[in-house]
Parts: structure tokens; sequence; C-alpha cells
């Protein structure tokens, strides 16, 4: 999905290489990690889950509760989730999260660059720019010379399993008025 | 909710209890070396129904299956636990360009422990076509009559007369409305609670899959089963099968473990499903198993495309039997193949399943999933195989040895699609939808048909555009007279090695254009009662 080479090419367009993005990606002043509600994380790493904790409010929207300590423990939830998820999955498509994580990373990056000449890495905070860049991703021409499918796949994957977490969590189940499987006896 | 209290009589476990002969690959300490008449690699349709075909026959029989053992009781209803635990790639396995996901089951049952219970006949057509494009000999409708009979009977595949749930009478309203005919589906079910839970296992054994029907039926003769025990290649020598090598899955079933499993036996019979079986072929690296580089090519997926509805009353979707209802008016009036035909046919609705399949994120994915008790889903199933631009796709090897598929979607099929979400949006229209919404990343919720129909008319048909689904992979091992056409005979025997058969559903030369389940029961009873003649003379 993410090859190296189509890493760099993305990188060599943006004038960020790959190197760049891998340290930029463990230097970030990335917000905190949240804890794993007594989870022990096997694939996310601290990085990935504070950049989690600040996508998956983009991505579920409304569907998460309004009270701010319920909204919280969702997306703790949902981020253990995601964890639980991916943990079982082939090994090789494993890997190719992983390598979605540094794109996403660079892809800020290039999205966000004037902000971070500033030295902020404020964006985060900042809903309304997350969502902008999903759409990017989301829109991006699958047949683009520069990125091909990659960031179409990377924000399909992304959303994919963010919904799944969330959805199969029994507190979602009052927002789509799902009753939960039926009681059998 | 009911939770893990699963207290329901489950006799297949205790099947078990009492002695059926199991291994749990993942719990072995050390290599294994076993020897048996036949080795079955795969539990599924193809692979449960000849075990116990061939093990009643007198022959000594080992079942090897990538998937976990479980039973009733372990099938919670939960929507996680059973797509990580029962299907292949955790239910996210994809071609490999993204565009179509696809669903297959890897437990002992294979797909038929997850799916849907649809049953239907091999169309007349389908049987037609091969025997006439494709060199297929003696699986004429006139010959294939007493398997499907035999397979209604076994699996209990009987007409379902309990009222269909409001997904699918709206299919039967709005086609009833325009004059589109339909019909109602079969089912393989003994004692349905009408819940709407196939997909995730049924937890009341009321589902006939192989894992409470012919497995145990193998496992009475003394049939051995090896679970989580993944097939890796055959050893070859003089032209035949000498061994099978397996390794042991970890527990949690995602990854090869250390141990091997060698398997000695005088006949091999591959049914690892369509992508499984070729693969196991490709690993092996023998000419003479693969002599024309046919294997893992002409592989089908009936590719589908989803029109969503809002309806002004409540569906539900995700309780009441999942299919119940189907139309075949675009399969009957396309049969001369100018146009990809298709059926239509409902999903269940489940929330993670809805979710993953919307598209897009934030608010207006957030306001369809509050509406969700009043979505109405379609689902369109392209023809795959009977033109000669649907050529389908090939299986190949990723860099760790397993299978992928390389599935481009033909300009035919694309056409096809386009047809079918107008089809679906006038058939949501007619059955009283507020609005609708094709199921592609550059369409909306469109609040007429007219509307809806423009739309269409101008979104691009393309792949990561137009979402697209798989639940019936078929083909990959082409059956045939022609040993430079086909890899298997028209009785599943493998042209070139002659201890080697393959009884699944990679045999088809098309896609069935139709649920393929009971097509596989029958071919392969078939297949399955002549190789036992000929094993125990
Ligand atoms: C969600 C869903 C719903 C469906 N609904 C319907 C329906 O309602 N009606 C219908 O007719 N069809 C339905 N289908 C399709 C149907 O279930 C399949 O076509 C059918 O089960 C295929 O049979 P098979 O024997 O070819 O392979 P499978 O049933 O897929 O069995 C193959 C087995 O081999 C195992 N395997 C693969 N590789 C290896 C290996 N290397 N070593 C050991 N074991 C291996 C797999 O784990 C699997 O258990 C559905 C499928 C899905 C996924
Ligand atoms: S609908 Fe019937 S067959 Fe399907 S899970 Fe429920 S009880 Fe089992």
């Amino acid at each position: 999905m993410l090859t190296r080479r189509k890493l760099f090419k993305l990188g060599a367009v943006s004038g960020v290489t790959l190197l760049t993005i891998e340290t930029f990606h463990a230097s970030l002043e990335i917000p905190p990690a949240p804890e794993g509600l007594g989870h022990s994380f096997e694939f996310l790493t601290p990085v990935d889950r504070g950049i989690l904790s600040k996508i998956t409010p983009v991505i579920l929207a409304e569907a998460l509760p309004e009270s701010n300590e319920e909204r919280v423990l969702a997306i703790k939830e949902v981020i253990v989730g995601w964890d639980i998820a991916v943990s079982g999955l082939q090994p090789l498509t494993q890997q190719e999260i992983r390598k979605l994580f540094l794109v996403m990373d660079s892809n800020f990056i290039f999205s966000l660059t004037p902000r971070l000449l500033t030295g902020v890495p404020g964006a985060w905070d900042d809903p309304s720019e997350i969502d902008d860049c999903l759409n990017n991703w989301r829109l991006s021409d699958p047949e683009s010379l520069i990125t091909g499918n990659e960031l179409r796949i990377g924000y399909m994957g992304m959303v994919e399993l963010t919904m799944a977490s969330w959805y199969t969590n029994p507190r979602s189940w009052d927002f789509c008025s799902y009753g939960g499987p039926p009681v059998l006896f | 909710m009911s939770d893990s209290k699963n207290t329901i009589l489950d006799f297949v476990a205790e099947g078990f209890q009492q002695g059926w002969k199991h291994i749990d690959a993942s719990r072995l300490g050390e290599d294994q070396s076993l020897e048996a008449d036949v080795v079955i690699i795969g539990s599924g349709a193809g692979g449960g129904n000849s075990a116990e075909i061939l093990a009643q026959s007198g022959l000594n029989v080992i079942i090897v299956e990538e998937g976990p053992l479980q039973t009733s009781r372990d099938f919670h209803m939960k929507e996680n636990e059973a797509y990580s635990n029962l299907y292949q790639e955790s239910a996210g396995r994809q071609t490999k360009d993204r565009g179509i996901k696809i669903f297959q089951g890897r437990m002992v049952g294979g797909g038929t422990g997850i799916n849907w219970t649809t049953s239907f006949r091999t169309p007349t057509e389908t049987l037609k076509y091969w025997a006439e494009e494709m060199g297929v000999l003696g699986l004429s409708e006139k010959e294939m009559l007493p398997w499907f009979e035999w397979s209604e009977k076994r699996y209990n595949i009987q007409d379902w007369k309990v009222p269909p749930n409001a997904n699918n009478s709206a299919l039967e309203t709005g086609c009833e409305k325009l004059g589109v005919s339909w019909g109602k589906i079969r089912r393989n079910v003994t004692g349905c609670l009408n819940l709407g839970y196939c997909g995730t296992g049924c937890p009341v054994n009321a589902k006939q899959s192989t894992l409470v029907t012919t497995i145990p039926g193998a496992l009475k003769e003394g049939a051995t089963l090896i679970s989580k025990a993944r097939a890796e290649t055959f050893e070859i020598k003089n032209g035949k099968i000498t061994e099978l090598k397996c390794k042991a899955m970890t527990p949690r079933g995602n990854a090869p473990a250390v141990q091997t499993i060698k398997i000695k036996a005088r006949h091999y019979v591959l049914a690892a499903g369509s992508i499984g079986s070729p693969a196991i072929i490709l690993r092996s690296e023998n000419k003479i198993l693969n002599p024309y580089g046919l294997v893992g090519t002409r592989t089908f997926l009936h590719p589908v495309n989803i029109s969503g509805a809002i309806m002004p009353f409540p569906v539900n979707g995700e309780y009441g039997a999942p299919q119940t209802s189907y139309s075949d008016h675009y399969i009957e009036t396309r049969l001369d193949n100018q146009k990809s035909g298709f059926k239509m046919e409902c999903p269940p609705l489940q929330p993670m399943l809805v979710a993953t399949a919307l598209n897009g994120h934030g608010k207006v994915h957030a306001e369809i999933m509050r509406q969700r008790p009043f979505l109405q889903v379609l689902i369109a199933l392209q023809r795959d195989g009977f033109h000669p631009e649907s050529i389908g796709g090939k299986v190949y090897l990723k860099s760790d040895g397993t299978p992928g598929l390389d599935y481009a979607v033909s300009g035919y099929v694309w056409d096809g699609i386009r047809d079918a979400f107008i089809a679906m949006s006038e058939i949501q229209f007619a059955s009283g939808a507020k609005a609708v919404a094709p199921v592609h990343r550059d369409a909306e919720l469109y609040h007429s048909l007219d509307k809806v129909k423009k739309a269409i008319a101008s979104l691009p048909m393309a792949t990561l555009k137009a979402r697209l689904f798989s639940a019936h992979v078929m083909g990959g091992c082409p059956m045939g007279e022609n040993a430079a056409k086909s890899v298997v005979n028209s009785k599943g025997r493998h042209h070139e090695v002659d201890n080697l058969s393959i009884f699944d559903g990679s045999v088809f030369p098309t896609s069935i254009a139709a649920n393929p389940m009971e097509s596989i029961f029958a071919v392969t009873a078939k297949f399955a009662t002549e190789l036992a003649k000929v094993l125990v003379m």
C-alpha cells in the first residue's frame, strides 16, 4: 500500500524526505497519549494514540457523547478498540498501518507547514484543520501521479477502523438507536 | 443484552467433549507427522461437504483448517468478535488496488459458518454456459438435479415462510410497484429464531452450516479435524504429491507459529476456497501443478454496489432473517450479455457493517447513523465472467506468502454497476423512500428519483470512488475438459497430478450469478461421491 518509494516521491514533491518525516515523527510535540483504561497497548504508540485522540472526534462528530467526561472516555475506548483490532490483523497489514501513521504525520506536516514554521504544532487543536486534511485525503484523486491512490486508501483505512471501533461499542448504540443483540432466553 | 452466557444446547461442543478427534494446532508443543487416506484442506462449503462423504465411504480423513474451532456457545452476536475471529483478515481483505472489500469465512465451517443462509440452485443459464463455452462435461441441469435435491435434504434448504423484515419487504413492495420480477429466498435452516445474526455465527445452531452438519458427520465416522493450521505447500515427487506441509497458527490465529505439521495421504483434496486454494498451489512452485499458469486466474467476485434509502418508517434491518427476498429481473432480461446483468438482494444492517460501508466521516456520516433505524439498503451483485471483457481477477502471493487478489473491474461491469445504482434507487423510491444515497464517494442524499438519476448519470464509475464489496469469491482453478484451458477436469480432478482434487468454489469457470453455497454443495457432493468410488476400489 504505502511503499517506501511512494513515500519518497511524496516527500520529494514537498521537499521533505522520509528521514525528516521520521525525525519529525519522533520529535513532534504530539498531544499527550490518553491512558489505556487498563489496556496494555500492543500496536499503537503514544504518538499514534495522541494523533487518534485528535482525529477521532473529527471522524465521529455528533456520534460521540455530548458531556465532556463521557466524550473523553469514549475517545479512549475508541483508541483501545483500535489497538485490539489492529493487533489481530496479519503482520503484513500491521506493517501497512504503521506506514500509514508515518504518512499521516507527513501529510499533516505538508498541510500545516506555515504553522509549523512558527513552531507551533497547535493545529492538532484545531478540528477544522484536521477535517480539511481528512477531506483532502478523502477527495484525493485515486489516479493522482504524485500520491497515487494512497491518500484515499489511507483515509478509508483510518475512518473504517475508527467507525468499527466506535459502533461496536455499546456506548454508541443509543445514538444509532440499536437495541443490541437480542436476548436469547 | 445476551453477553457471554449462551447456555443453549450445543451438540457440536458436546461431540468434541465426547471424543470427536480434534487437534488445536496453536497448542502443539512440537512438530507433527500424520498419515491418512485423504487430507482435506479447508472446512467450508466444499471441504465440510466432501469430508462427510469420503469418511462415510470408509476412508480415513484428516481435515486441516486455518481458522478456529468455535461453536454456537461462542457466538455472541457481536460484530467485533465475529469479524476478527471468524473472517479472513478480520473482514478487512481487499483487492490489490483496495477497490473491493472481500468477505470470506475463516473458521471451522468456512463461509457457511458466517454466511447469510441464502440458497439457490445454480442457474440453468450458468450450467449451459459452462457446457457450451467452458468445456465442462457432465454438469447439465439434468445431471445436477439429483445433487441439488441431495444438498437441499442434507442442509435442510427449504422455503422460508416467515414474513420478511422491513428491509426485505421494501424490496418486494418496490419491485411489485414497478412490475420488476422478484422472488422469495430459500434458506438452509432448522428451527431458525429469525434473529438476523447469521453473519456473526448462529448462536442457536439453526443455520445448517457444515459446522453443524457434515463436519460432525465426518467426525462421527472417525475423521480428525485440525484447526488453526495453515496448509502451506505440497511436496511433489514423480508427478505425485507425497506430502502436505502445514504451519500451526499462533493462538490468536493471525500469524503462523513455529510448529509444523506434515501429512502424508493417498489423496489430497484442496477446499481452501477461492483465493485460498490457488494460493497453496502457487506457493508450492511446481510446474506440474500449474503447467499453463492458469492457477489463480478467472477469479470472480459478483462485485456488489450499494444503495441506501431513508424510509418514513422504521426498518431495523439488523433484526430478522437477513436475506429473504431477491430480484433477478436484471439477470433475466440481460441473458444475451449485451449488458452486464445483476441480482438484487438486501444485506443485514448491524451498526458496524453499516458504519463502515457508508461514505465519509464527520457530520454527514453521523447524521445517517442517527437515522440508521430508518435505513433500507439494497445491494446489486454483478454477474461477472460471462463476457469476453469480464475475465475476473488473478490471485498472487504477497511478500509473506499470503495471497492477494488483483481484480480490475472492466468497463462492461462498471456500466452494469451504474445501471444497478439506478435500478436500486427506483425500487427504493417506489417503496416509499424519502431519500436515496448511492454509496459512492461523490454522492449525497437525493430527495427525488429525478435527482438521484441525474446524479448517477454523471458519477464517475471508478475504483475507490464507487464503493464495492464481495462476499462471493468464486473461481481461480477453473474446471473443464481442455487441459490447456482449465486446472481440473469436470470431476474436480487435477489434470496432471493424479492424487490431487479441488472440491470448492474455486473450480467454477465463471461466477454463479446466484449466491454460490448450494452450487458448491451440489457440485462437490457429486465430485466427492465419484472420488470415493475410485479410492475405495
Ligand atoms: C458474509 C458472507 C455472507 C455470505 N452469504 C451467503 C449466502 O447467504 N448464500 C450463499 O450461497 N453464499 C453466501 N456466501 C458465500 C459462501 O459462504 C461461500 O461462497 C462458500 O462458503 C465458499 O465455499 P468454499 O468451500 O469454496 O470456501 P470456504 O467456505 O470459504 O472455505 C474455505 C476454508 O478454507 C480455509 N483455508 C483457506 N486457506 C487455508 C489454508 N492455507 N490452510 C487451511 N485452511 C485454509 C478457510 O479458513 C475457510 O474456512 C457468503 C459469504 C460471506 C463471507
Ligand atoms: S436468523 Fe436464524 S439462522 Fe440466522 S443467526 Fe438467527 S437463528 Fe441463526
